[in-house]
């Protein structure tokens, strides 16, 4: 146990070759053997993917550069397309692209590093001691003081002086430490910057300020939302005295990053960031949905238990995601979005309302710089890892 | 909600609500996983929210069954977390005894607990990590005197080597067994709504433990 400890202070070597990881590169579980599939695909399937991937090559055009017309042009094409999944290797891009992240980053040059390097936050020492706590199973994160620990503590730390009010808070590692897993650290921070701060959608940041107002808002229109879509389980929540806040909380605060399968956790996000937050509630809905005959008859401990351990089955996204897409929850939401403000007597700031750096964008033309590279690689040697 | 044990393995006399608390990064997770599990994780994730685990186990001759809600530390999650305070008959408020600030901390809890918890909790200091021998930086007569002044138990354990962790349960389920069982059961006395251990008997019938339902409590900031 003494030598456990001892690799506190100094950087291990080289992953251990004997740790399997599976295709997202977390290390695997032993119980874990169905992701070893991707490799066995056919040919056929290989080939259709090779043109799924070339088709989003020409929507996006060099470097993203013809995506925004896209978009203006055939929406929902654009919309079914991100439901059926971003490409991998293009994933990193387009979520930077659909987020508004991109049109920060190249909005305020130099500002990233200049937070990094230059200014000091409150909150370091909490991040530092969440960072080896933030997907410990995952190689890129894995290995003390590493470039992955390494390049999650600078989004962190930049996040925090970015926006005093939020600072540091736990859960945000998970956003950001999937972001790193798919662009440089600079995008992941102002990918970050664009969903709290709201350049497309309402921004976010109520989920993490004092109070967390925003965490407490989803969860009353989740609790609503349950007992108006699944009424007898809804009924069955509240004679066994279960809410939201004992399963749903850490889904919002952590958008499913948290605990969720990756490959999941990935559809999910592709979704999030085109349409927005209401598609947490739908796969949350779909996922009471699809467990319904089962949770239905389970008493409060049991119910708690498989509230947080839902089946293989229910997790595969394929399944899943049609699931969540037919349930209808925008209206709905926004009603119940004002009873709750009625009720508490406070606005959430919405879109728009967002600061005037953000305002600014909204008139400026997109120009993007040449190319990077089409595939925005985990890899990409960040050249901004500082310490 | 009223209900039997679920079989011969569930029954139990009594049924006991605890929480823990505490600074984040104390090892409080690793205590209750240590506990039910026998598990202990040098990396292991921060809590988000709330988790919750139980175990059966004999305490004073009498089956009792604990279900334990273990919180997220950080200061910004008490908008979540105080709310499981109430109805809880005990709290494991838990330090870590080789960061000072977390010992520093323990009145900032004990505030917490005053303000949402029921005021007849029994509340337990522990001081975490009795392992790291060359890193204590709270002296255990520190903490002992400490704790006497305010009324708390106390003991100091290790998640990582399995020391006292045990015993600090047993410690606490006794205190509150001791209380609760003093206490006369009268149908006068006003619901104990949430609040876990209960009723004693051959069928057992508990309220299910809960977090309140009303909104206002929580949900204002
Ligand atoms: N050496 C040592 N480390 C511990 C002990 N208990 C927890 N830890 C470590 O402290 C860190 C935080 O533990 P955790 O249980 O997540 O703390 P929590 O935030 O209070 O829930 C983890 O890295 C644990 O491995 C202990 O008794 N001894
Ligand atoms: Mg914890």
């Amino acid at each position: 146990m003494e030598k456990k400890r001892a690799n506190d202070e100094f950087e291990p070597g080289p992953i251990l070759p004997s740790q399997s990881v599976d295709r997202f590169e977390f290390i695997k579980q032993e119980q874990n053997s169905s992701e070893g599939l991707s490799t066995s695909r056919s040919a056929n399937e290989h080939e259709r993917e090779e043109r799924r991937i070339r088709k989003w090559r020409k929507i996006i055009g060099v470097g993203g550069s013809d995506w925004k017309q896209y978009v203006r042009r055939k929406p929902h094409v654009v919309k079914k397309l991100i439901r059926k999944g971003i490409p991998d290797c293009l994933r990193g891009l387009v979520w930077q692209l659909i987020s508004g992240s991109r049109d920060l980053l190249l909005m305020n040059p130099g500002v990233y590093e200049q937070l990094v390097i230059y200014e000091t936050s409150a909150s370091e020492l909490d991040i530092i001691r969440d960072i080896s706590r933030t997907f410990p199973s995952h190689v890129f994160f894995q290995q003390r003081h590493g470039p992955g620990q390494r390049s999650l503590y600078n989004v962190l730390k930049a996040y925090s002086v970015y926006d005093r009010d939020v600072g540091y808070v736990q859960g945000m590692g998970f956003l950001a430490g999937l972001l790193l897993l798919y662009m440089s650290e600079e995008d992941a921070f102002w990918l970050l910057v664009a969903l709290l701060k709201g350049a497309v959608h309402a921004p976010m940041e109520g989920l993490y300020l004092a109070g967390l107002p925003l965490v407490q808002q989803y969860l009353f229109q989740f609790e609503q939302l349950v007992k108006e879509h699944s009424p007898k389980l809804g009924q069955h929540f509240s004679e066994e005295m279960i809410n939201p806040s004992m399963y749903a909380s850490q889904w919002f605060i952590t958008l499913f990053s948290y605990s969720f399968p990756f490959p999941l956790a990935l559809r999910i996000w592709d979704v999030f960031l085109f349409e927005g937050v209401k598609v947490v509630f739908k796969v949350g809905l779909a996922l009471l949905k699809f467990c319904h005959d089962d949770l239905i008859k389970l008493p409060f401990e049991k119910l708690i238990h498989a509230l947080r351990n839902f089946p293989e089955d229910a997790m595969n996204p394929d399944t899943l995601l049609p699931l969540a897409f037919s349930v209808k929850v925008s209206k709905r939401l926004e009603e119940l979005q004002q009873e709750y403000e009625k009720r508490n007597g406070g606005t959430l700031p919405k879109a728009g309302s967002t600061n005037r750096l953000l305002q600014a964008i909204k008139h400026k033309e997109l120009s993007i710089k040449p190319e990077r590279s089409n595939c925005v690689q985990k890899d990409d040697p960040s050249p901004r890892i500082l310490h | 909600m009223a209900r039997r044990g679920l079989g011969p393995a569930e029954e139990y006399d009594y049924l006991f609500k605890v929480v823990l608390i505490g600074d984040s990064g104390v090892g409080k997770s690793n205590l209750l996983s240590r506990f039910t599990r026998n598990e202990f994780f040098l990396d292991s994730k921060s809590t988000i929210g709330v988790e919750f685990a139980t175990r059966t186990l004999k305490v004073e001759g009498r089956t009792i069954k604990v279900q334990i809600w273990d919180t997220a530390g950080q200061e910004r999650y008490r908008a979540i977390t105080s709310a499981y305070y109430r109805g809880a008959l005990g709290a494991l408020l838990v330090y870590d005894v080789t960061k000072a600030t977390t010992f520093e901390n323990v009145n900032r809890w004990l505030k917490e607990l005053r303000d949402h918890a029921d005021s007849n909790i029994v509340v337990m200091l522990i001081g975490n990590k009795t392992d790291l021998k060359h890193l204590r930086a709270v002296a255990t007569e520190d903490a002992q005197s400490f704790a006497e002044k305010e009324g708390l138990s106390f003991i100091e354990t290790s998640a990582l080597e399995a020391t006292n962790v045990e015993k600090a349960f047993q410690m606490i389920l006794s205190e509150i067994y001791r209380i609760i069982s003093k206490k006369p059961l009268s149908s006068s006395e006003p619901a104990p709504g949430p609040t876990g251990g209960i009723k004693e008997g051959k069928t057992i019938e508990v309220s299910a433990t809960n977090v309140d339902n009303t909104k206002k409590q929580c949900c204002s900031t």
